[in-house]
């Protein structure tokens, strides 16, 4: 009896380390100008919002991860991004694992929802539309760069199949 | 240990890893590093 009060107490004690750091993190972060390494940030505020014609993204090949906030729910995350043939795109892998769905939540929003997000990267906002390609051959292009940038992994065949989605960043119509 | 002393030790864990995360430079990020490396290794 008193071995196995022992193994609950370490038990529980292995369980509320992890509990405090994630609610801690997500907590502090919620409402703050942007994302944490891992955890959504609230609305994108600092930052020139861009205006005008759309810019050469080839600058975009220099930049690892991007702010992406979206506008319903409001929140925000780092994400990859990669410029392919004039155009801007977003990945969301482990799409199709239990824990994929937990973390990418967004993407799911994205999908469902109006797509209507904020990009900030280089100190500027950037309003955007979240278009989920899902098919076609403009996904060669994007996961060759995708693989150049950030390693392989990422297949044509993997975005098809629905394990790694891509969203077009696109101009606001609206 | 008893009731009375795990809820302090508890309680007191708590607090120090809150405080911890919240106010040493640098903590907070490699804890989510860390996380991060771990979600990217298991979440496929």
């Amino acid at each position: 009896m008193r071995a196995l009060r022992i193994v609950l107490q370490i038990l529980g004690i292995i369980i509320l380390l992890p509990a405090v750091t994630i609610l801690t993190l997500r907590v502090d972060n919620q409402d703050a100008d942007g994302p944490s390494i891992l955890f959504p940030g609230g609305k994108l505020v600092s930052g020139d919002l861009h205006s005008g014609p759309e810019p050469d993204w080839s600058f975009t090949d220099d930049i690892p991860v991007i702010e992406l906030q979206l506008v319903n729910p409001m929140s925000s995350r780092r994400i990859f991004i990669m410029e392919s043939e004039g155009k801007i795109y977003i990945p969301s892998g482990y799409m199709r694992s239990t824990l994929g769905r937990i973390w990418k939540d967004w993407a799911f929003q994205a999908d469902e929802g109006d797509g209507l997000a904020v990009a900030r990267f280089g100190g500027v906002r950037y309003e955007r539309q979240l278009i989920r390609i899902k098919e076609g051959p403009v996904l060669d292009g994007i996961v060759a760069k995708m693989s150049s940038k950030y390693g392989p992994g990422a297949t044509r065949e993997a975005v098809e199949a629905g394990d790694v989605w891509i969203f077009e960043m696109a101009p606001r119509k609206i | 240990m008893k009731t009375k002393n795990y809820l302090i030790l508890c309680a007191g864990i708590t607090a120090s890893l809150v405080l911890c995360l919240l106010y040493l430079p640098g903590f907070g990020d490699t804890v989510e590093q860390l996380m991060l490396g771990f979600l990217a290794a298991n979440a496929r």
